[in-house]
């Protein structure tokens, strides 16, 4: 009975014991740099760059990576803990407001001494609240070859692919592939199906439109209206949505998917792009390597591939492609201050080792805007390089005017319902002008009160 | 044995009880408070009193309707759920407790949905309703009714065979002797399913339909992977619209956590109701 006794108390301070969390670790005099990240597909090259710099430095870093799409909940309930993230990821001055409380003021930091362009920071209450971690340009990215194919075709609207400078030539172009299909592929030998790939307006997809479209007619408001291109204001009259519609109403009707189902999700607009369906395909630089992996199987090769502006009909002289970037660096200002110190060596250490630039450029495959980015550390991406060429040739990159997007996954879903409504008959326009302009209005209002 | 066991009580309930308490009764308390403040991260709050519980129905000034509808969506959702799995289920389980062959297979059959996981579950069936809607220029988000549909298609087909098992159980239960003396007094199938069966398996059909019922009213997984609350959150669940709330819209997690109150306040009645109805019909 005693031995009993004796067992059963053990047994239950087992059980209490396992409930005391473990022994925190000793306080360290040097600071530690707990960066959380945002891109799944960059965490090998993160976890093997800590641990290089944990060993060149003896600096404590760990590296913790939000699964896809768990950015903020991961980021949420991380900075509640007391090893809080040094160093997070935002995506727009929307974000700062959420953490107006932990952004850290960048502008006497070592990094963005080093950041060449400086538009490409993120600006809040009147501090360097991020600086870019990559920059990324989207427009319309075709298949060189195709078109090339297509230019010395009898009867083509145009004779070369230079000709293609505005938004005019570009809709004749598309139209008539669309409608020379059967023609095209016998004397090409191509397996086209459409000029424009899908417009698919499923969540997987829709971000293109009521994201990466819609910045063109946000940018040259903010523009006519002297605001930050960034930031944004706090209503907008939607000036330039005609040319919004005229060019949504040709990527849709110059392809083969069925406008009543384009929120499917049963599209694939890269597959289609990639397999040599379709010669345009409105997306980003960030596509080079989904194109070009070979597990993916694509028939289009890095020969093939090349990127041409939106043209938008507004300013197609000038207007080069879309650059900018949704992930910034931003340090918890509630960290400790040696945290601080620690944080910010390591970041200019990021930018400047070549352990650090080495890991960003050729094992993430990122485009970074710091000044030590030459020659060995010059990005490899193809139609990275097409950006360089649009603006070594005098055009305007267009800023990333989305990011000052109020509530922007409301936003867009309104926006996006509009748009299928348009496009399966139980709506108009009008709702999607209003989803734009009065949704933008009604967004701002809500995120941005007290 | 009495006084030992009152002796050590608190010895072998204290480590549960401090469990639960860290598990459940802090967070789920600080959640309560919570939802009366603007927070960012649960340790960095501001008191805002009531504004949270007012912006659920106002928002710039305006009602919003987005929650009424949600939360009218769901108790329908929740109903026709109910009754149709229940139904099904009981239907299959009385006919594969009548011997027929290949009663195993079946039942291994119509349970094995359950093992799938609600997220693969509904971008499969995703395929599926798409491929056939197709033909029709149709979605599953065309309307809130095709999204409304697919869902209660999803959910059956995934619970039906859970429901199945217990009905199941509860059937071989029901003693042989008495379905055989109500034979022998000249009761019908129909007046032996009524009078016999169905009261004998009142604590089953309770059991049931308290899962269902709060099924149906947490669903998240199906509705986020099937519909994503499109067209325009018309197809919204009040689980999705919570999520959505809180991680959706800037500064608003006191607001998502107001509305998680409410949520819980409304689950914690209706299983309460549910409850004391079919125990009170249990012999």
């Amino acid at each position: 009975m005693k031995m009993r006794k004796v067992t059963a108390m053990g047994l239950a301070a087992v059980m209490a014991a396992s409930m005391v969390p473990a022994v925190p670790a000793m306080a360290e005099s040097t600071g530690k740099v707990y960066y959380l990240n945002m891109k799944p597909e960059t965490d090998a090259a993160w976890q093997e760059l800590a641990a290089a710099y944990t060993e060149e430095t003896g600096v404590e870093m760990v590296v913790l990576t939000a699964a896809d799409g768990q950015y903020d909940t991961t980021l949420q309930s991380e900075m509640a803990k007391n090893e809080a993230p040094t160093i997070f990821n935002l995506g727009s001055t929307a974000d700062c407001q959420t953490w107006e409380n932990y952004i850290y003021d960048l502008s006497d930091s070592a990094i963005y001494s080093h950041l060449t362009d400086k538009s490409l920071s993120l600006n809040y209450d009147g501090k360097v609240a991020g600086v870019a971690s990559y920059y990324e340009c989207y427009g319309l990215i075709y298949n060189k070859t195709i078109l090339e194919g297509y230019c010395g075709m009898d009867g083509a609207v145009v004779s070369s692919i230079d000709e293609i400078n505005n938004f005019e030539t570009l809709n004749a172009v598309c139209t008539d592939i669309n409608n020379r299909i059967d023609e095209i592929n016998d004397e090409l030998g191509t397996f086209l199906t459409e000029a424009f790939s899908s417009s698919g307006l499923d969540s997987g997809s829709s971000w293109r439109f009521s994201g990466h479209l819609a910045n063109l007619p946000l940018y040259y408001e903010f523009k006519d209206d002297g605001c930050d291109l960034i930031e944004g204001e706090a209503t907008i009259d939607g000036t330039y949505l005609d040319q919004f519609k005229a060019v949504w109403d040709m990527y849709v009707d110059t392809s083969a998917a069925d406008p009543a189902t384009l929120a499917s999700g049963a599209l694939n607009a890269e597959a289609e792009f990639g397999m040599g369906e379709a010669v345009f395909f409105q997306n980003g630089d960030w596509e080079y390597s989904a194109l070009t992996n070979e597990e993916n199987g694509y028939d289009v090769t890095a020969d093939d591939l090349a990127m041409m502006p939106i043209y938008f009909g507004v300013d197609d002289e000038n207007q080069g492609l879309c650059c900018g970037t949704e992930g910034y660096y931003v340090v918890n200002s509630q960290a400790s201050e040696e945290d601080i110190a620690a944080t910010l060596d390591f970041l200019e250490w990021l930018v400047t080792s070549d352990a650090g630039r080495d890991a960003l450029v050729n094992k993430m495959g990122l485009t970074c805007p710091y000044d030590g980015f030459v020659d060995d550390y010059a990005p490899t991406n193809a139609l990275a390089e097409c950006a360089n060429e649009y603006a070594a040739a005098g055009k305007t990159s267009v800023a990333w005017s989305f990011n000052a997007t109020p509530n922007v996954d409301d936003w867009r879903a309104d926006v996006v319902s509009a748009l299928v409504a348009y496009e399966d008959g139980s709506g108009d326009w009008d709702g999607v002008v209003s989803a734009f302009v009065d949704g933008w209005a009604d967004q701002w209002a809500l995120a941005h009160e007290g | 044995m009495e006084k030992s066991i009152r002796k050590y009580f608190p010895v072998f309930v204290l480590p549960t009880l401090i469990a639960f308490t860290i598990g459940f009764i802090v967070p789920f308390l600080y959640g309560i408070f919570l939802s009366f403040c603007k927070f960012t991260t649960v340790t960095d709050w501001k008191w805002t009193g009531i504004q949270n519980y007012t912006r659920i129905f106002f928002v710039n000034g305006k009602l919003d309707t987005t929650f009424l509808h949600s939360l009218w969506y769901t108790a329908l959702f929740t109903i026709v759920s109910m009754i149709v799995i229940n139904v099904l289920a009981f239907a299959i389980a009385m006919l594969l407790t009548k011997g027929i062959r290949g009663t195993n297979l079946f039942r291994t059959v119509f349970f094995m949905p359950n093992l799938i996981g609600g997220i693969v579950l509904s971008y499969i069936w995703l395929m599926i309703f798409n491929a056939v809607l197709q033909n029709f220029s149709k979605t599953i988000v065309s309307t809130q009714w095709y999204a409304f549909w697919g869902m209660i298609i999803v959910v059956c087909w995934q619970q039906i065979g859970y429901m199945m098992i217990i009905y199941i159980a509860g059937i071989n239960n029901i003693s042989g002797d008495i379905l055989e003396a109500a034979q022998i007094d000249g009761a019908n199938s129909w007046q032996r399913l009524k009078y016999v069966v169905l009261p004998s398996l009142m604590p089953t059909i309770g059991t049931c339909t308290f899962l269902t019922l709060t099924n149906g009213f947490k669903l998240f997984d199906q509705n986020l992977a099937l519909t994503g609350g499109n067209p325009g959150k018309m197809s919204q669940l009040l689980a999705l619209n919570i999520y959505d709330t809180m991680y959706g819209t800037t500064g608003w997690q006191g607001v998502g956590q107001a509305k998680a109150v409410i949520f819980f306040i409304l689950v914690a009645v209706l299983a309460l109701i549910q409850n004391k109805l079919t125990s009170s019909k249990e012999a």
